[in-house]
């Protein structure tokens, strides 16, 4: 009974805080106490509305619906961050389990890992000669140290027991990879591969508004254009794409809880 | 009794022979400065040792002495510095199936169901055996510890105590000759502890198994054994005493506590326990 109504209670509250927060938003900005032609929160939503309404037109690269352009992200997201997963998880493992790869490689790591992504836009730009997988390519080097490090840490603290096991049955060292290291470490996996989604969403936008297409060129485009409704529209989606892709992570970790 | 009835009572199963173990620190670039040159540890020293098939053997001794370390090389988890473990004749070179493992925390996968824990064990060593055979011979196992109802559960829906049935189960399902015991009861309440007890005793007299268990519990080490070993203090411990439980069997936990003979063992594992007990207290 308690736990219903401070549910409904923490729903209404924000729902109030939000109307709260649209109403002063256009008060500030029609009064121009920011900044003069700040658009308010009533011409920001039928912006929204607008875009929204109809996500999928075509008329040139310069102006395309919002939707194309989040399709776009998503899709190198998805690439670059797949690529990412498939080489961080093997090589995590390796450096989990073995001292030498483990001290050969992470010297690489550490000074590579605190390197903003955006750096290697140019060298992929030299290399490819190509927005499209220099795009992609951005995405696999962000994507790919929070896994790398997660699976390796999950790799090196994982129970002993679990491995006294394995051996004790005279377990090969493939099937203990496969049928006790992995999923003992699946957790580990999960949580290095939600930060990696996190970064890989956070740095589609900013290399975007250097490659042309994609919804991070869209928010640099109404830039151009002045359009500050369209870059708040933008913020919004992005926001809510973010979410979505976090909670969906949010939502395998609990699938694969194993504490007691 | 049971035992009388085996042909094979008097044939030796497992043989130590100047068993050691020393554990190498590893060399850090540092350790170029340091000036210590203790780079070693000693766990276990010249341990003799022989135990013949189909008895229960506990092995007593104060924290720290290399108990579980000499259980590991037993188990072939670790390999001996020096000296050698012969099991049935041959000198072993690793872990292998005809010995079964079971750990103090019952080290079940919890990604696992109860069922699926012991047919990974199954699989493991029977490659191969169908499914169906697999399932089958889980679920038998499963219920010889009395919890097949809780073949679908995962670790953490089950009590301590039925974890650790679960833990027998699986070390018994690959059919080992020999059952090795690290602490297996020590996590356990004291009535968890009595119950498994008696299911460990009922599970070997009904399987042919050479029992090897680690404890530091006097009274369990009586309960269950026909020998007790009893080590020093370590680092470095060794042998000090092999003890003969000749008590007869089945004992009853209640009426073994008047037994002159059983106090005069409890009494003398007591008075060693003590006396190695404090030579550990006093040198740290």
């Amino acid at each position: 009974m308690n736990k219903v109504i401070s549910k409904r209670l923490t729903f209404v509250v924000t729902i109030l805080s939000l109307l709260i927060f649209i109403i002063f938003w256009q008060i500030i900005a029609q009064q121009g106490l920011l900044v003069k032609n700040f658009p308010g929160s009533y011409k920001t939503i039928n912006a929204l509305i607008w875009w929204v309404s109809d996500p999928f037109f075509d008329n040139g690269p310069n102006d395309l619906g919002i939707g194309f352009n989040l399709l776009i992200s998503l899709r190198r997201v998805l690439i670059g961050y797949s690529l990412a997963v498939l080489v961080a998880i093997p090589l995590g493992v390796l450096m989990g389990m073995s001292k030498l790869a483990q001290s050969s490689l992470n010297p690489y790591v550490q000074l590579l890992k605190p390197v903003s992504p955006l750096a290697w836009l140019p060298v992929g730009l030299f290399v490819f000669r190509n927005s499209e997988i220099t795009g992609i390519f951005v995405i696999f080097i962000t994507s790919i140290w929070p896994t790398l490090i997660n699976t390796a840490f999950g790799v090196a603290s994982i129970n002993p027991d679990y491995l006294r096991v394995s051996k004790s049955l005279g377990a090969s060292k493939s099937i203990t990879i496969r049928r006790v290291i992995l999923p003992a470490i699946m957790p580990n996996i999960l949580a290095g591969m939600r930060i990696s989604m996190g970064t890989a969403w956070l740095v589609i936008v900013a290399a975007e508004m250097l490659l042309g297409t994609g919804i991070g060129y869209f928010i640099w485009n109404e830039w151009n254009n002045l359009s500050l409704e369209n870059i708040f529209v933008a913020i919004i989606i992005i926001g809510f794409t973010g979410f979505i892709l976090d909670q969906f992570f949010g939502f395998l970790q609990d699938k694969f809880d194993y504490s007691i | 009794m049971q035992k009388n009835s085996n042909p094979k009572k008097n044939s030796t199963h497992l043989e130590l022979l100047k068993l050691g173990k020393i554990f190498f620190k590893e060399k850090k670039f540092f350790d170029f400065y340091s000036k210590h040159k203790k780079s070693s540890f000693e766990a276990i020293k010249n341990i003799n040792l022989k135990i013949e098939k189909n008895t229960f053997v506990s092995i007593i001794g104060p924290s720290g002495c290399g108990k579980s370390t000499l259980l590991n090389l037993i188990a072939g988890l670790q390999a001996p510095t020096s000296g050698k473990i012969i099991i049935d004749g041959l000198a072993i070179k690793g872990p292998g199936p005809d010995r079964g493992v079971i750990f103090q925390n019952y080290a079940l996968m919890p990604w696992l169901t109860t069922i699926q824990n012991i047919e990974f064990a199954l699989n493991t060593v029977f490659p191969e055996k169908t499914k169906p055979d697999i399932k089958e011979r889980a679920i038998n196992y499963l219920r010889m510890v009395g919890l097949e109802k809780a073949s679908n559960k995962f670790p953490k829906e089950l009590s301590g105590g039925m974890k650790q049935r679960v833990a027998i189960a699986r070390a018994l399902s690959i059919n080992p000759n020999m059952l090795l015991m690290d602490e297996p009861f020590g996590a356990l309440d004291a009535l968890t502890r009595s119950y498994l007890q008696e299911e460990l005793l009922s599970i070997w007299r009904k399987n042919k198994v050479t029992v090897v268990l680690i404890t530091h519990s006097i009274e369990e080490a009586l309960l269950l054994s026909d020998k007790i070993i009893l080590m020093s203090s370590g680092p470095s411990a060794t042998i000090s005493e092999e003890i003969s439980v000749d008590l007869e069997r089945p004992r009853d936990r209640q009426n073994i506590e008047q037994d002159p003979k059983y106090l005069k063992i409890k009494m003398r594992l007591e008075k060693h326990l003590l006396r190695e007990t404090r030579a550990v207290e006093e040198v740290t």
